[in-house]
């Protein structure tokens, strides 16, 4: 009964902080909120954004114009409109995800000289900027670019004057969402800046071709050679049903270089064709073989731009207009499939494009939300480079930037590669747990927890505090929408540690339980343990308790309970289930700081810490959605701890057990336990554990032999020596 | 060994097969909740039958395109919750140890839900995936 006053006390007021937290009013202002449709669809896109917030001083904007769009920004001087910038809607230019998997909608504003001026959250959908890191972090973030020319190699980072980069500072624990934020801003700044001309067109060396040899290829050699390319969207591609047919299936190709374009159009139609080309000028064709929809456009109208397709080099796009268009009357190739659309497009001179370097064309698709029905940007591409053959000397050499991660992985190689060998020495050391809880006893355990201890030092202060790569459940819910919905490798790799981490994680977890993550690596599950063994170093032991097991026994579902209703509550709203994840005490611990939140999260943090402090792990044992969704996989665990006949009675270890997880049977429940060792310590210390005690007792007093102790837990047995037959060894027998 | 109390062994009728044969009954346990030959709550057998057939017709719907995403992964989980029910009736074992091992122990209520919610997972998720593939299923 004390007990229970005790555990109501300490209990109390978790609570009330837990329910104050859940109805704090701290919200963030853009997050999820409903934008009017008119905001990516009207020409007059400043009437639905503020865009003065961005261009301070403009009094007058323009309406969208240009591919993709922008909007000019005007200052009335002496009665007459002076160009002050540019403003632009990030999601008009591109669909880069952000952490949610959805992009963060931007405003930004850019003067004449390519410049920001001006940056503004208009939505996002990010869960760590709902509750965990205030909203105000991502507008520091976003001021960190004014001022900054957008020709200028940013990245996020330190800043490195040798390589002409300017480094931002991240957020910490938000690290892929700046990183997203970044590419959002450069993508978008530099298409817009390169469209009004403050960024030039890169120059690349002109193409030259061989004149055609042979025969001309067919369509299917054509295709397989890479000179004509496909490109292919899905109906679930932009969140159309598929009615077995493509959304848009497209085949292109580059028609000025001789071979190709003879086979495409016929010598005859190729010589008409270059003689209406300038120099520099490039043609290609496209055509349409399946699909729901037009590339060109439902509204196309004269004089305007064909705004579904796009030709991308490197970081210079060419986008056509009417003029640019020609009539494709057929494909001479033989065994080309028949279309329903087509046409001839021309890149204009002087823009920098070259045949012998890689291009992309981009299909520029809306995605419809099935739910709101509103159109988001969505663009899909296929490259293109003509091959070897079809180059005087062949095709020249391209340096590709590195993806995002890859440049994060490059960047944190030593700490992935420490934390790797971190991690591996764990598991390494673990699995020679069989040799460690023989070299240490009851009394003695520094064998294993030498070791242990360690492990839990590295993991508060170097995983936890240092590189902030504590696992939370909100991982698991955005895998588990992830894996069904959309899945995104370079989503999850550009947070290495953290990828490492559940790699490591769902390894461990099945070779081993969920208890060597749990027990030895968790940087909270380590503090709130390692609080609870100062507790008692400090002379709280008597005030130390475990739950009384009836009630250790139902309360352990609690966690479970916690878990699947998270998992539920993602399915209708994933916000909501991101802001009853702080049920885990983790973003407050380590991602922000315990007294840097507010009032709620600080309590309830430093309440279950210092609840730690009188029982061991009550967080992990009862609450952790995280710990139960790694415990369900463990009982498949492949290897257990080891039991002995006798444990059935014996309750030696079970009443040493801090995870409470030895059933009455003696059988551990390995969804509980968090490998602590003490009770495999105990397995082969024929000092404590009583069967063994016993049999060293007899043997001592019958003045037998202490053979070795077996891998079941017993002396190996005496078995006294057959008499010997063999007449050949009996004394006296000749040798 | 890492069960301390050997009345909780549990084998199943074809523990003592080998190779193909034992790789094709464990298949068949996955898939196949009820016992055959089971003469006990032959009413409850009756109906989880319906509903396992139900539950199929929902994935043949979601395959033709005419079941929303909502629908397939609220019919699985309510098969899955039956299926629990039903092999704490009829399959109350559990495998001990790894996967390509012989030894099963009594199942508890907590180790099927694992064993059902993770099996129906990986299940689900794959069937889902292919319909997301062929475009049967948009979301």
């Amino acid at each position: 009964m004390q007990l229970s006053r005790l555990l109501a006390r300490v209990l109390a007021p978790l609570a009330l902080a837990a329910g104050a937290l859940l109805g704090s009013p701290a919200r963030a202002d853009t997050y999820e909120v409903k934008l009017p449709p008119e905001l990516s669809s009207s020409p007059r896109l400043c009437s639905y954004a503020p865009c003065q917030e961005v261009m301070p001083g403009a009094t007058q904007f323009s309406e969208r114009k240009g591919q993709p769009p922008y909007v000019e920004a005007y200052r009335e001087e002496n009665g007459q409109a002076r160009l002050m910038g540019y403003v632009m809607l990030s999601t008009d230019i591109t669909d880069i995800p952000a952490y949610s998997g959805k992009p963060v909608v931007t405003l930004i504003g850019m003067d004449t000289q390519g410049r920001f001026t001006g940056v503004k959250i208009l939505k996002h959908s990010e869960p760590i900027l709902l509750l965990g890191i205030p909203e105000a972090a991502l507008v520091r973030f976003n001021d960190q670019y004014l001022g900054k020319f957008v020709g200028d190699n940013i990245e996020i980072g330190k800043s490195r004057p040798a390589e002409n980069l300017i480094g931002l500072d991240a957020i910490t624990g938000a690290t892929v969402t700046v990183i997203a934020q970044n590419q959002v801003m450069m993508t978008s700044g530099s298409a817009v800046a390169r469209q009004v001309g403050i960024l030039k067109p890169v120059v690349r060396p002109a193409a030259s071709f061989p004149p055609p040899a042979g025969p001309l290829p067919d369509w299917a050699a054509l295709v397989a050679e890479g000179s004509v390319q496909h490109l292919r969207v899905r109906p679930e591609d932009v969140g159309l049903k598929g009615e077995g047919h493509p959304y848009m299936e497209l085949w292109f190709g580059y028609l000025n270089q001789p071979t190709v374009g003879q086979a495409i159009l016929g010598p005859e139609g190729y010589a008409s064709l270059m003689g209406r080309l300038k120099e520099d000028e490039h043609a290609l064709f496209i055509i349409r073989t399946d699909g729901m929809d037009s590339f060109k456009g439902s509204g196309f109208v004269r004089g305007g731009i064909y705004d579904r397709i796009q030709v991308r080099q490197d970081k210079d796009s060419y986008t056509f207009r009417d003029l640019d268009y020609i009539n494709l009357w057929g494909i001479q190739a033989a065994g080309a499939p028949a279309y329903q659309e087509s046409g001839i497009f021309i890149i204009r001179s002087h823009k920098g494009f070259s045949g012998a370097y890689p291009w992309k064309l981009v299909f520029l698709g809306n995605r419809i939300d099935k739910e709101s029905g509103a159109k988001t940007f969505a663009n899909f591409d296929q490259e293109y480079w003509l091959p070897a053959q079809r180059l005087v000397g062949g095709r020249p050499e391209v340096i590709r930037p590195d993806p995002t991660w890859l440049k994060v992985w490059k960047e944190r190689a030593l700490e992935v590669a420490a934390f790797v060998l971190f991690l591996a020495t764990v598991a390494g050391v673990y699995a020679q747990r069989d040799r460690l809880v023989r070299r240490a006893s009851h009394r003695n355990k520094w064998a294993v927890n030498g070791f242990k201890y360690s492990a839990w030092l590295i993991s508060i202060g170097l995983v936890g505090f240092g590189a902030m790569a504590q696992p939370s459940i909100t991982q698991v819910l955005t895998w588990f929408h992830s894996l069904l919905f959309q899945w995104q490798w370079a989503l999850f790799l550009s947070d290495p540690l953290i990828f490492v981490f559940w790699i490591f994680i769902i390894l461990s977890v099945f070779i081993w339980g969920r208890g060597l993550f749990c027990g030895w690596l968790c940087p909270f599950g380590s503090l709130s343990e390692l609080l609870f063994k100062l507790g008692r170093a400090l002379g709280l032991k008597r005030f130390q308790f475990l739950l009384p097991a009836p009630l250790h026994h139902r309360l352990k579902y609690l966690k479970y309970g916690i878990f699947g209703g998270l998992l539920a509550v993602s399915f209708f709203s994933m916000g909501l289930a991101e802001q009853l994840a702080e049920v885990e005490p983790f973003k407050t611990t380590f991602l922000v700081g315990l007294f840097q939140r507010s009032g709620p999260y600080t309590l309830f943090a430093t309440g279950l810490l210092g609840l730690s402090l009188l029982t061991e792990r009550p967080f992990c044992k009862y609450l952790c959605p995280l710990g139960a969704a790694l415990a369900m996989p463990t009982t498949f665990r492949w290897f257990g701890l080891r039991r002995k006949d006798e444990c059935t009675r014996c309750k030696a270890c079970a009443k040493g057990c801090g995870s409470q997880a030895i059933d009455p049977k003696g059988n551990i429940d390995a969804r509980e336990c968090m490998l602590c060792l003490d009770c495999m310590v105990l397995y082969y210390d024929d000092h404590a554990c009583p069967p063994l005690a016993q049999e060293r007792k007899r043997r001592t007093k019958a003045g037998e032999a202490l053979t070795p102790i077996d891998a079941r837990g017993y002396f190996i047995p005496i078995h006294p020596a057959a008499p010997r037959t063999d007449t050949s060894t009996t004394p006296g027998a000749p040798r | 060994m890492t069960l301390a109390d050997r009345q909780e062994i549990r084998q199943p009728p074809y523990h003592r097969r080998q190779g193909l044969a034992r790789l094709q009954a464990e298949a068949l346990d996955h898939l196949w909740p009820w016992r055959s030959g089971s003469t006990q709550h032959r009413g409850f057998q009756r109906i989880s039958l319906a509903l396992a057939a139900l539950a199929s017709l929902a994935w043949a719907l979601a395959a033709f395109g005419l079941l929303p995403p909502g629908a397939i992964i609220g019919s699985w989980f309510g098969w899955s919750l039956l299926e629990i029910a039903i092999r704490y009736a009829h399959k109350p074992y559990v495998k001990e140890g790894p996967w390509w091992g012989h030894l099963y122990r009594r199942a508890s209520l907590m180790d099927l839900v694992c064993y059902v919610g993770f099996k129906n997972l990986l299940i689900g998720a794959a069937l889902f995936l292919a319909l997301r593939g062929l475009g049967a299923v948009v979301v």
